[in-house]
């Protein structure tokens, strides 16, 4: 008798070890996956560690003091002074160089020509301006911006 | 409507007494300079009246072209100058 209850003991306890070792596996082979990872985003444009270079020039009738900004603007009164905003990237030392034209047919008037020498250390706006005691011609103008004496870009604009 | 009278000459506008500026989010490593090219009649003694409403400022043009002017009276048509602030 005692022999057959340490058989029963023998039996129920292989058989609850076995249950238990089933469930854990199951618990291991219930475990999720870690997610995939997100894929990493795009690198921003380095706009500090790059040599300074001009991205864009605005012409308006005013900017923000604080700022140096402006929205594009392209027809300007005679009584206008005007501002050539030049957006710039990058860190350096440049000279930049506003020359200002008045065209009439295929004749061509300086306006005038202005150089500032800055040095950048990230995204910077410089702005030049002019403006004519007696008022501008009417007529087509246009600024072309130099930086250490190479052409960067030109804007044309119109005073009506 | 502008009263300009056009230069004598070419027919066109006269744009000598624009007046420039320069400002910059940037450190400015130097004044602005403006750049003029001389015309005939022109003088240090004049362009400096005209820049400055002083003619006896026109040594400070010439200062600041040393590189170009060596002689303040000697200074020719179609050369360019720098008009310090």
């Amino acid at each position: 008798m005692k022999i057959r209850d340490t058989f029963t003991v023998s039996v129920l306890a292989l058989s609850l070890a076995f249950s238990l070792s089933a469930c854990k596996k199951k618990e291991e082979t219930a475990v999720l996956p870690p997610p995939a990872a997100a894929p990493a985003p795009a690198p921003l444009p380095d706009l500090v560690n790059v040599p300074v270079s001009v991205k864009q020039i605005v012409l308006n009738n005013k900017i923000d003091e604080a700022t140096k900004q402006a929205v594009p603007m392209s027809a300007f009164a005679p009584g206008d002074t005007v501002y050539a905003v030049v957006q710039t990237i990058g860190s350096g030392k440049v000279a930049l160089k506003a020359l200002w034209t008045y065209h009439r047919g295929d004749k061509t008037a300086q306006v005038n020509e202005t150089v500032q020498e800055i040095e950048a250390a990230g995204p910077a706006s410089t702005a030049f301006n002019v403006s004519k005691p007696g008022g501008w011609p009417t007529g087509d103008y246009q600024v072309e911006v130099f930086m250490n004496d190479v052409s960067s870009g030109v804007q044309k604009f119109a005073v009506k | 409507m502008s009263t300009d009278k056009p230069s004598s000459g070419n027919d066109m506008p006269d744009f000598s007494d624009v007046q420039s500026d320069v400002s910059s989010t940037a450190r400015e490593t130097a004044p602005a300079v403006k750049m003029y090219t001389i015309k005939s009649g022109d003088t240090l003694s004049k362009i400096a009246k005209r820049e400055y409403g002083n003619a006896n400022d026109w040594r400070k043009i010439f200062e600041a072209n040393q590189d170009t002017l060596k002689n303040p009276d000697k200074i020719f048509p179609g050369q360019e100058i720098r008009i310090p602030e």
